[in-house]
């Protein structure tokens, strides 16, 4: 990864912050409607393989942040896209018409963050079953809680009798 | 005679089936429609766990994440506590790492060759593979006091120096394993009934791998040379001489073959590792667990595990544990979406061929 690169992501889309916090690492905050042009335009700079998709609750903050990890079968960067969105009945649009395995990672996003991605068929159960509660991996779910709830009442053996 | 669609259920519980796993399948006479993988039968969660366990805490749990390859889910957790809190590790540590995470892809790749040759119905060199491998769970033993989860690898560094001796019994017994390398490939590799078995089952091409997001052989049986220990080399990678096989075909014998050469490098890293491995320190001293604060920050890195390229974002908000922490694992772009592209049009006898030879782990699907 040079700068070159750096200097043209910046000239081609406004609104935007690149960071480059160590070598072969970059971070581009972006906005919503640059997502699909970015994502794209690096695919096309040999940034063609999406490694993850990775939500954080930054719940003081109120806002979630979708993290889209890039990298390349020849270089050793790894790119990673950022946007954070508002906590209240998120979405985001998918990502699907450029990477198609995205399909999964926003699957995954959708169950457990309760994100919901615009264009994506395929927002399916991936892990749970027949889940009524909050979604799980949200900060203010509390784990340690809830199988107290869930499991703590079953009655033990002494006091069945 | 019109033939119905019907809808099959395959696993967990079924004998074609490896791993707490399952697959939905819509099947017409005996060839498949289409196929839903479902990964959810583990219920862990350890994601989310990890963020209410300190630093120390986690790395205990992490191993348990892959149970096949537990090493390379260390290393990787290791690594991203060192460049949060900015730890140096050690020479001889780098090198001690090394031979522990090869040891541990060999022992994966003869896991793997078992169940692939015993699906297939080679039970002799199932039983060869299934036989090194324990010798190599006895190896962990004597180093680590454990067989499946070893906990070795810690930030820092590595739990404790090789035991006297140790070096002498992994060459012996890779000499050993060397040896019947010919016995290997005459009954298995080599062997008519496994082409006949293998070939153009499960195949894929390097287009439609990239953009399903393969890895490891997946992806190198393609022809692709992707490797994260050549492109961005970890611990001592880049002081040691080694080959990434590649295949051109994609379907299950170009996998079976990649993992056979596979075996024979990470042999060789493991011998040119005790070759140049320094003298010295093994770990740098980490904080009292319970003291311990990580810096504010994030960080992403990577490592090639037994299937594949294994990463790990981690943030810290500046605490005594994780803010988040988030796996990008092998088997989960590889078990769902590929699965169940090469599922379709396969054949019912297909099924635990095709999910063999893509090396799914399921406990590494889950979250």
């Amino acid at each position: 990864m040079d700068n070159a690169l750096e200097k043209e992501i910046k000239s081609r889309f406004v609104g935007i912050e690149v960071f480059t916090p160590q070598k072969d690492r970059m971070t581009i905050k972006i906005r919503k409607e640059n997502l699909l042009g970015i994502i794209k335009f690096l695919k096309d700079k040999e940034f063609n393989y999406l490694t993850a998709v990775t939500c954080v609750d930054w719940i003081d903050e109120n806002e979630f942040e979708l993290i889209y990890h890039l990298s390349s079968f020849h270089d050793p960067a790894h790119i990673m896209i950022k946007k954070r969105i508002p906590r209240e009945n998120p979405s985001f649009t998918s990502i699907i018409p450029i990477f198609k395995n995205s399909q999964t990672y926003e699957r995954e996003i959708h169950e457990l963050f309760g994100i919901y991605f615009e264009g994506n068929p395929r927002l399916t159960p991936l892990f749970l079953e027949n889940w009524k509660d909050k979604p799980p991996f949200r900060k203010d779910f509390d784990t340690r809680e809830y199988v107290k709830e869930t499991y703590d009442s079953i009655p033990t053996l002494e006091e069945y009798k | 005679m019109s033939q119905r669609e019907l809808e099959l259920f395959f696993g967990p519980q079924h004998i074609g089936m490896v791993g707490n796993f399952s697959i939905t399948l819509n099947v017409k006479g005996d060839r498949i429609v289409e196929a839903k993988a479902n990964p959810g039968y583990l219920h862990r969660g350890f994601e989310k766990l990890m963020e209410y366990k300190n630093w120390t805490q986690n790395f205990p749990m992490v191993c348990r994440i892959n149970v096949i390859e537990p090493d390379s889910m260390e290393m990787v957790y290791a690594m991203a506590v060192e460049s949060l809190a900015g730890i140096e590790v050690p020479e001889r540590a780098h090198y001690i790492r090394m031979i522990v995470l090869e040891l541990a892809r060999l022992a994966s790749h003869l896991f793997g060759a078992w169940a692939y040759s015993n699906m297939l119905g080679f039970d002799t060199v199932a039983q060869w593979a299934m036989a090194y491998r324990d010798y190599m769970l006895d190896l962990f033993e004597e180093l680590v006091g454990g067989r499946v989860y070893h906990i070795y690898i810690c930030p820092g560094g590595v739990r404790r120096d090789l035991p006297d001796g140790f070096e002498e019994k992994v060459m012996k017994f890779l000499q050993a394993l060397g040896g019947h390398v010919p016995d290997f490939d005459a009954a298995f590799f080599n062997n008519r009934i496994f082409y006949e078995r293998a070939k153009d089952i499960g195949k894929i091409d390097a287009e439609e791998a990239v953009e399903l997001g393969a890895t490891g052989q997946v992806l190198r049986a393609v022809g692709i040379k992707y490797d994260i220990r050549k492109i961005e080399p970890y611990a001592a990678y880049n002081n040691i001489d080694f080959e990434v096989p590649v295949r051109e075909d994609g379907d299950a014998y170009s996998r079976l073959w990649v993992i056979r050469d596979e075996m024979l490098q990470s042999a060789s890293i493991i011998m040119q590792c005790i070759e140049k491995m320094p003298k010295g320190k093994v770990y740098t001293r980490t904080p009292n667990p319970f003291k311990w604060i990580i810096p504010e920050g994030e960080t992403y890195v990577r490592v090639e595990s037994s299937r594949g390229e294994l990463g790990l974002y981690m943030v810290s908000n500046g605490g005594n544990r994780p803010y988040r922490v988030h796996f990008r694992t092998p088997s989960f772009t590889n078990g769902i979406l590929i699965l169940e592209k090469l599922l379709e049009n396969a054949s019912i006898a297909d099924v635990g061929n095709i999910m063999i030879s893509l090396y799914v782990v399921a406990p590494e699907i889950d979250r």
